[in-house]
C-alpha cells in the first residue's frame, strides 16, 4: 500500500497538469459531423423526418422540455413544471431572459402561440395529436404557461420534448425550413444544398457556460465507405451514425480514432401484415419468432453491435419490460407450430425490403435463410423507398417487410388497426388506454409493460434488435453522446481536448 | 448555316416538349407521395392532405402540367420541395460542380487517349500496341465507383494529398475547389480514355491507309507532320462524335462518382430528388439534361465543319 501511494505521488509530479484537468471542458474549435441523410428542410415542426431532428433539434431549436444523454426529461425552455394531482393541469415555469436568434424575446405568449399553431386546423405539423389534447392554454404572466388537458396523457411531457414541439419565433417563422431560427446554443449560418449545413455559436445562449464549440458543420455523405474515407482523410471529425458497422472494428484499432457503441431508440422489426395469409394465423407468427436466431442476426447484419429485443420498446426507455426470453431460438418448435397451424411442409412468402436501408436488406437475406430452415421459402424483393411508402405502408400490399421504427414511445401504433401491420386487438387497445391514463409511475410501469407483453405474445412482428447508436470520431473529441435516447445529435456539451 | 440553326432549334423545342410530357407522366404515376415522404410514416391523413394542398399535389394532371410549363415559359422557377429554394438556383449551383468536373474529365481523357491511340496505331500489333490495348481492356472493365474508391484510399487516406471528397465552393476557395474536382475527374476521365484510345487507334489506322497520306509521305513530308497534321485532323471526326456523347453523358451521369466523392453536383441532386420525390427538381433537371445533350451535339456538328471543309451543315 505504501508503495502504491508513493507511486501515485511520483506520478502526480511527472504527469503534466493539463492531463489531470483534462476532464474540464475547453472552449473553442469547430466540428464537422458526417451524417447520411440530408434533411428535407430544416423545420422540425413541419416534418417528422429524423434527418431534420439530427441536425436542428437541441442545436438550433429547443422545446420546453429536453431529453438528456441518459434519456431523462430535463428542463429546456421551461425551468420546471408542476402537474396537478388529477394529472390534467401542467404549469410550466419558463426560463427568463431567453431570446431567439433574431432577437425576438421568448415568453409565455410565444409558447402558447406555438402550441396552438401546431394544433390548428391547417397545421402542417406531423403530429397535431400531441397538441390537441390541450383544452386550454393560459398565460397568467410572461413566464408562466398553464395548460389544461382534456384528459390525462401519460406521454404529454414525452411529446413536449419531441422535435415537433420546438419553439419558433412568432415573427419571421415562415421561412423556417430554409433559414431556421430558434433559441438553441447554435445559430444557423448556411445550408449548402447537397453538401452541408453550418451553424455558429450563439453568444447569447441562456446558459452562458455553453456551448463549447465555435462552429458545427453537418456534412451529408450517403455512401458508407465514403464516410469512413472522409473520417480517415480528416475531412470530417466524426461519423454520427456509422452506416457500415463492419468497419467499426478497423476504425477503433486506429489510435487516431475511437468508436462509441451505444443504444438508439430504433427497433428493427420484420414487419408483418397481420391480415395477409398465412400471417393472420398467430401460430405462424409465433413459429417465425422461434425460427429466428436474433443473436446471429445481430452478428451477421450489424457485426455484433445492437441489442436483442422481444417487443416494441427500446431497452433504454423507461418502463421497459424484458420480453426477449419469450421465444428462444428453437427451429424444432417452429416446425411443430407450423404443422399445428396447418403448414407441415411450410409455405412460400415474399419479403419486401426498402433499398435505402442497408441493414434491412442484409437482415432480410439472413432471415430468409433462417426461415428456409423451417420450411418457409422467402422471396426477397428489394424496393425503392417511395415505392415502399406507397405500396407497403399505405396500401398494405405486402406479407413481410423489414424496417427500423426510429421513434421511442411509439407503441401506440399497435392500437391502430389501420396501421400497416393491420394488428387488431381490443386487449391491446384497452391496455394502451389504461397506460395513457395511468395516474402514477407504478400504474405506468404496469400498463406500458402489459402493452409490451401483449404484442410480444401475439408475435405481431418479428422483433429483432435495437439498432446501435454507432459513432466513430477523432480521439480528442469529448462528451459526444454515446446513446441516442432521442432522435438528435446534441452538440451543446461537446468539446475538443487540445 | 442559318437554315441549319433554325432546323436544330425546332428539333430542340419539339424534343423538349416530348421529354416534358414523358417525364411528367412518369413522375405522375410513380408510386410514392412527396407529402408522405416529408411527413414520415406516422403522420395523420389530415396533415397529409394539408401538405398536399400546399404543394399543389391535389390538382389534376393537366392543372399541374400547365402550371409547370407555364412557369417555365415565363422563366419562373418552381420551388424545390426538399430544399425550399428555386429549382433554377439549385441547378446552377450544382452545374458549377458538375460542369467543370465533366470538362476536366474530358481533358484527362483526351490527354491520355490521343497520344496512346496514335502510338498504338503507329505500332500496330507490336508489343507497345498490345500493351496499350490490354490497358484499355482493363479500363473498360473497371467500374467507376471502384476506381474512385481506390483513388481515395491511395491519395486521400494513405498519402493525404487530397481530401476524400466534398466541395468547398468556388467563391470560398478557388484552388481548393479545383483540387476537389481532380480525383473524381480523373476517375471519370480514365474510364472514358479507354474508349477514346481504342477509337483513336482504329480511326488513325484507317486514315493512315488513305491515299492522301501516301501522297504526303511521297512528297517528302516529315512523318511527324504527316501523322499529327494530315492524318490526325481527319481521324478526329469520329473521335469528336464520341466525345460529344460522352460529355453529355458526364453532365447527367456522374451520379455514382458524385456519391463516392460526396460532391454537390447535378447527378447527386437528381438522384436524391428522385428518392425524395422532389418532383419539381427531377422534372427541370431531366429537361435540362435533354437540352444539354442536344446543344453539345450541335456544337460537335459545328466543329465537324471546321475540321473537315467537305462537311457542309445543311
Amino acid at each position: 500500500m505504501k508503495k502504491f501511494v508513493f507511486l501515485l505521488c511520483v506520478l502526480a509530479l511527472i504527469v503534466p497538469a493539463h492531463w489531470v484537468f483534462a476532464a474540464t471542458p475547453q472552449k473553442g474549435g469547430s466540428l464537422t459531423i458526417c451524417v447520411g441523410d440530408e434533411p428535407p428542410g430544416l423545420d422540425p415542426t413541419a416534418s417528422a423526418s429524423a434527418a431534420i431532428d439530427r441536425v436542428v433539434y437541441a442545436n438550433i431549436m429547443e422545446g420546453l422540455v429536453k431529453v438528456d444523454r441518459n434519456g431523462q426529461f430535463v428542463p429546456g425552455l421551461a425551468t420546471k413544471w408542476d402537474v396537478s394531482p388529477d394529472g390534467k393541469v401542467y404549469t410550466f415555469h419558463l426560463r427568463k431572459g431567453v431570446t431567439f436568434h433574431n432577437a425576438e424575446p421568448f415568453n409565455a405568449q410565444v409558447a402558447k402561440w406555438n402550441l396552438e399553431r401546431a394544433a390548428a386546423e391547417d397545421t402542417k405539423n406531423a403530429h397535431p395529436e400531441f397538441f390537441r389534447v390541450i383544452e386550454k392554454a393560459e398565460t397568467p404572466d410572461d413566464n408562466t404557461l398553464k395548460l389544461t388537458l382534456k384528459d390525462v396523457d401519460a406521454l404529454f411531457i414525452v411529446h413536449m420534448a419531441e422535435g415537433d414541439a420546438v419553439m419558433l419565433p412568432m415573427k419571421g417563422f415562415e421561412n423556417m425550413a430554409a433559414e431556421p431560427i430558434g433559441t438553441g446554443p447554435f445559430k444557423f449560418a448556411k445550408w449548402t444544398r447537397g453538401d452541408s449545413v453550418e451553424m455558429v455559436r450563439n453568444e447569447k445562449y441562456w446558459n452562458p457556460r455553453l456551448p463549447y464549440l465555435d462552429k458545427v458543420t453537418y456534412r451529408f455523405i450517403k455512401d458508407a465507405s465514403a464516410q469512413v474515407a472522409a473520417l480517415k482523410a480528416g475531412d470530417v471529425d466524426i461519423i454520427g451514425w456509422l452506416l457500415a458497422p463492419e468497419l467499426a472494428a478497423s476504425i477503433a484499432k486506429d489510435k487516431r480514432f475511437k468508436v462509441l457503441a451505444g443504444a438508439s431508440t430504433s427497433e428493427v422489426i420484420m414487419s408483418t401484415n397481420n391480415k395477409a395469409k398465412p400471417f393472420d394465423n398467430k401460430l405462424v407468427r409465433q413459429a417465425i419468432a422461434y425460427a429466428i436466431d436474433r443473436q446471429a442476426v445481430i452478428d451477421l447484419v450489424m457485426s455484433g453491435y445492437g441489442t436483442i429485443i422481444g417487443s416494441h420498446w427500446p431497452p433504454v426507455t423507461p418502463y421497459y419490460k424484458d420480453m426477449t426470453g419469450l421465444f428462444p431460438y428453437d427451429p424444432e418448435k417452429a416446425k411443430k407450430l407450423l404443422a399445428q397451424a396447418g403448414y407441415p411442409n411450410g409455405f412460400e412468402a415474399t419479403i419486401k425490403l426498402p433499398a435505402i436501408y442497408p441493414y434491412a436488406q442484409r437482415a432480410g437475406e439472413v432471415i430468409a435463410d433462417m426461415l428456409g430452415q423451417v420450411g418457409i421459402k422467402l422471396k426477397v424483393e428489394v424496393v425503392e423507398w417511395g415505392y415502399w411508402l406507397d405500396r407497403v405502408f399505405k396500401q398494405k400490399d405486402f406479407q413481410l417487410s423489414m424496417i427500423g421504427h426510429a421513434e421511442a414511445w411509439d407503441i401506440g401504433i399497435y392500437a391502430n388497426p389501420n396501421y400497416y401491420f393491420q394488428y387488431d386487438s381490443q386487449e391491446f387497445r384497452d391496455a394502451y388506454a389504461k397506460a395513457l391514463k395511468a395516474p402514477n409511475e407504478a400504474e405506468k410501469t404496469k400498463w406500458f409493460g402489459r402493452c409490451q407483453e401483449i404484442v410480444a405474445e401475439d408475435a405481431v412482428n418479428g422483433f429483432l434488435f435495437l439498432a446501435p447508436a454507432l459513432s466513430a470520431m477523432k480521439a480528442d473529441l469529448m462528451d459526444w453522446w454515446k446513446d441516442y435516447p432521442t432522435i438528435a445529435m446534441d452538440c451543446t456539451e461537446v468539446w475538443w481536448k487540445k | 448555316m442559318l437554315r441549319y440553326l433554325i432546323k436544330k432549334t425546332v428539333t430542340l423545342v419539339l424534343l423538349l416538349f416530348l421529354v416534358s410530357i414523358t417525364v411528367f407522366s412518369v413522375l405522375f404515376v410513380l408510386p410514392g407521395d412527396p407529402a408522405q415522404i416529408i411527413l414520415g410514416i406516422n403522420a395523420t391523413p389530415e396533415v397529409l392532405a394539408n401538405l398536399r394542398a400546399e404543394l399543389g399535389l391535389d390538382r389534376s394532371f393537366l392543372g399541374q402540367y400547365t402550371d409547370w410549363i407555364g412557369n417555365l415559359l415565363l422563366g419562373r422557377s418552381q420551388q424545390s420541395i426538399h430544399y425550399k429554394m428555386p429549382v433554377f438556383e439549385l441547378i446552377l449551383g450544382s452545374l458549377a460542380v458538375t460542369g467543370p468536373m465533366a470538362l476536366i474529365a474530358m481533358l484527362f481523357a483526351l490527354v491520355i487517349s490521343l497520344p496512346l491511340g496514335i502510338y498504338a496505331a503507329r505500332h500496330q500489333n507490336r508489343p507497345g500496341d498490345v500493351t496499350v490495348m490490354f490497358g484499355t481492356q482493363l479500363g473498360l472493365a473497371t467500374p467507376e465507383f471502384w476506381f474512385g474508391i481506390l483513388l481515395t484510399l491511395l491519395f486521400s487516406v494513405q498519402l493525404g494529398w487530397f481530401s476524400a471528397g466534398g466541395f468547398p465552393g468556388w467563391n470560398n476557395d478557388f484552388w481548393g475547389s479545383l483540387k476537389a474536382l481532380l480525383l473524381p475527374a480523373f476517375a471519370l476521365g480514365v474510364i472514358r480514355a479507354s474508349i477514346l484510345t481504342r477509337l483513336t487507334r482504329s480511326s488513325m489506322l484507317e486514315v493512315l491507309r488513305e491515299d492522301y497520306v501516301r501522297t504526303a509521305r511521297a512528297k517528302g513530308l516529315k512523318e511527324r507532320t504527316v501523322v499529327y497534321v494530315h492524318a490526325l485532323r481527319n481521324a478526329l471526326v469520329p473521335i469528336l462524335t464520341i466525345m460529344g456523347l460522352q460529355l453529355g453523358q458526364l453532365l447527367a451521369g456522374a451520379i455514382i462518382i458524385e456519391n463516392v466523392y460526396f460532391l454537390p453536383g447535378l447527378g447527386r441532386l437528381v438522384f436524391n430528388a428522385i428518392g425524395q420525390r422532389d418532383l419539381p427538381v427531377v422534372r427541370d433537371i431531366v429537361l435540362f439534361m435533354a437540352a444539354a445533350v442536344v446543344v453539345v451535339n450541335f456544337i460537335v456538328d459545328l466543329t465537324y465543319a471546321a475540321l473537315d471543309p467537305r462537311i457542309r451543315l445543311q
